[in-house]
C-alpha cells in the first residue's frame, strides 16, 4: 500500500495559540482514518491543513507525493484530486442542486456539460436524492444539503476525502442518513480522513483512529484496541464522556 | 414639549390668517397653471428634470465603474494595495461636495492650462466628474462590504472544488454578493440625485438652477421652493419604488423559486 498523505512534525499558529504540535500522522490509500477529540483539539485544523485551506508553519506535509507549499503548480495538481465536506455544508446558494454538482467538473476539470450532468446525477442517486436535482439547496433539511455536498465532493472524483464534522450541524434523525451515506462510500476503497464524534461510525468504518488534545496527536490506534483499552488517560477519559451519554 | 406644540397651533393660525387674508404674504400665482406667466413658469421649471436626470444617471454609472475599481485592491492580500484603497476611500470621503465642485470646475482648468492641455470643462461635466468622484468612495464601500458579507465558507467550497481565485469569485462570490449590493448602489443614487443641486451654483440649468432664476425674477422664494421640493420629491419617490421593486425581485430570487 501506499501511501497519499505523510504529516512530518507539522505545527501550526493562531498568533500565539499553538493549534497543532509537532504532528506526525500517515494516511495510506484506501485508510479510513477518523480523528476525535474535544473541541479546540486541533482536528479540524490538521485536516484543514491537508487541503491547504490553513498553511502549516513548520514541519512538511506530503499529499499525494507532493509537498505542500506555495507554490500554484503544486496545489494546482492536489487541489481537485482533495475534496471536503464541511460541518456548515456550504453548497452554493443561488445555484440549484445539480448545479452545484457540476460546477467544479465543468470549470475546474474541464470535462463537458453533458458528462457533468451524467456524473452528477449518478452520485445523487448514491446519495439518494436525486428527485432533488432541480431544486435550490435552502429548499432541502439539513440531511439532504449535507448528503448534497457528499455528492458535490465526489463529482471530481477525488483521491482523497476529507469529512470535517460533516454530523454536528445536523439534528439527531438526519444524522444516521448521513453517515449510511459515507459508510456506503468508506466501502468503495477511497481514502477518508474523517473528524467525528460519531464513536458508532468510527467502530463500523475506521481503520484508524487518532486521538487528539491540545493540539497533539496523543493516540494512534486501531478501533477495537482505542475502544476496549485506551492508551491514555486523557482518551480513556475523553471516551467515558463521549460513551456514556 | 406641550409649549412647543402650542406654538406650532400659533405658527399655523397666523400662516392661515395669511392665507385667507389678501395681505399679500401667499403668492401662489406664479406657479398658477391657470394663466398664462404661471404656467411658462411652471414649464421652465419643470424643464429642467432632464438635466438633472441626465447629470445624475452618468455622474452615478461613472461612479459604479469607478466604485468598483476602487473597491478591487481592497480584496488583495497585499497591504501596499489594501491601503490604496483606504486612502482614496479616506480622502475622497473627507471632502465636502460643494468645495470639491469649486476646484474641479475653477481649478482644475488652470491645471489643464499649466500643464498645455486644451481641454475645457463646461458646467456640465465638471458636476458629472464631481459627482461620480465624491460617489465612487462610497460605491467602493459597498461592494466591499457586499462582496465581504458572503462567508467564508463559499469561498472555501470553491476552493476544494478545485475553482481557481477568479473562478471562485466570477461564478461564486460575485453572484450572490451582487443580490446585497444593488439595493444599496440603487439607494447611493437616490442621493446623486439630491446632490446634484449642488450644480446650481455653478450654472448648470437643472431643477435647482431653474427655480433660482424664476425666484430672482419673480421674488416668490416660498411658492417656487415649494414646488421645487415637490420636484425633487416626485423624482426621488419614482427612484425609491424602483429600489423596492428590485428588493422585492432580488430577495425572492435567493429565498424561494426552485
Amino acid at each position: 500500500m501506499k501511501e497519499v498523505i505523510d504529516i512530518n512534525n507539522v505545527s501550526k499558529y493562531f498568533g500565539k495559540f499553538k493549534a497543532l504540535d509537532s504532528v506526525n500522522l500517515r494516511v495510506m490509500r484506501g485508510q479510513k482514518v477518523v480523528i476525535c477529540g474535544p473541541s479546540g483539539s486541533g482536528k479540524s485544523t490538521l485536516v484543514r491543513c491537508i487541503n491547504r485551506l490553513e498553511e502549516h508553519d513548520e514541519g512538511d506535509i506530503k499529499v499525494l507525493g507532493n509537498f505542500l507549499t506555495n507554490d500554484r503548480l503544486c496545489l494546482d495538481s492536489i487541489k481537485s484530486k482533495v475534496s471536503m465536506v464541511f460541518q456548515q455544508f456550504n453548497l452554493f446558494p443561488h445555484l440549484s442542486v445539480i448545479e452545484n454538482l457540476t460546477l467544479g467538473p465543468i470549470k475546474a476539470l474541464g470535462i463537458s456539460k453533458k458528462e457533468a450532468m451524467k456524473r452528477a446525477l449518478y452520485f445523487l442517486e448514491r446519495v439518494k436524492i436525486p428527485e432533488q436535482a432541480f431544486k435550490k439547496p435552502n429548499l432541502l433539511s439539513g440531511g439532504q444539503q449535507q448528503r448534497v455536498a457528499i455528492a458535490r465532493a465526489l463529482c471530481l472524483e477525488p483521491e482523497i476525502m476529507l469529512f470535517d464534522e460533516p454530523t454536528s450541524a445536523l439534528d439527531p434523525e438526519m444524522i444516521a442518513e448521513v453517515l449510511e451515506v459515507i459508510l456506503d462510500l468508506a466501502n468503495d476503497g477511497i481514502t477518508m480522513v474523517v473528524v467525528t464524534h460519531e464513536m458508532g461510525f468510527a467502530k463500523k468504518a475506521a481503520d484508524k483512529i487518532i486521538f487528539m488534545d491540545e493540539g497533539k496527536i496523543l493516540e494512534e490506534n486501531i478501533p477495537s484496541n482505542f475502544f476496549k483499552n485506551p492508551k491514555t488517560h486523557r482518551s480513556k477519559k475523553f471516551l467515558d464522556q463521549v460513551l456514556n451519554h | 414639549m406641550i409649549k412647543l406644540k402650542y406654538i406650532l397651533a400659533l405658527f399655523f393660525i397666523f400662516s392661515f390668517v395669511g392665507c385667507s387674508g389678501n395681505s399679500g404674504n401667499w403668492g401662489w400665482y406664479v406657479i398658477d397653471p391657470t394663466t398664462k406667466s404661471g404656467l411658462a413658469n411652471i414649464k421652465f421649471l419643470v424643464g429642467g428634470f432632464g438635466a438633472t436626470i441626465l447629470l445624475s444617471l452618468i455622474a452615478a454609472l461613472i461612479s459604479i465603474i469607478l466604485g468598483l475599481i476602487v473597491a478591487l485592491p481592497s480584496f488583495s492580500n497585499n497591504v501596499f494595495f489594501r491601503s490604496l484603497n483606504r486612502i482614496y476611500v479616506e480622502f475622497i470621503r473627507a471632502i465636502p461636495l460643494l468645495p470639491m465642485l469649486f476646484w474641479v470646475f475653477y481649478g482644475l482648468p488652470v491645471i489643464f492650462q499649466s500643464l498645455g492641455l486644451k481641454i475645457q470643462i463646461d458646467a456640465f461635466w465638471g458636476a458629472v466628474i464631481t459627482l461620480a468622484i465624491s460617489d465612487s468612495a462610497f460605491t467602493a464601500e459597498i461592494y466591499r462590504a457586499g462582496i465581504q458579507s458572503i462567508s467564508k465558507g463559499q469561498r472555501e467550497a470553491a476552493q476544494t472544488i478545485g475553482l481557481t481565485q477568479y473562478q471562485a469569485m466570477r461564478y461564486v462570490i460575485l453572484p450572490q454578493a451582487i443580490r446585497r449590493i444593488l439595493p444599496p448602489l440603487a439607494n447611493q443614487f437616490i442621493y446623486i440625485v439630491k446632490m446634484s443641486a449642488f450644480a446650481s451654483v455653478i450654472g448648470m440649468q437643472e431643477l435647482t438652477r431653474r427655480a433660482n432664476e424664476i425666484v430672482v425674477t419673480e421674488y416668490r422664494p416660498l411658492e417656487i421652493y415649494t414646488l421645487l421640493i415637490l420636484e425633487y420629491l416626485i423624482l426621488v419617490l419614482v427612484i425609491s419604488f424602483g429600489v423596492r421593486w428590485l428588493e422585492r425581485k432580488l430577495g425572492s430570487d435567493e429565498s424561494n423559486s426552485n
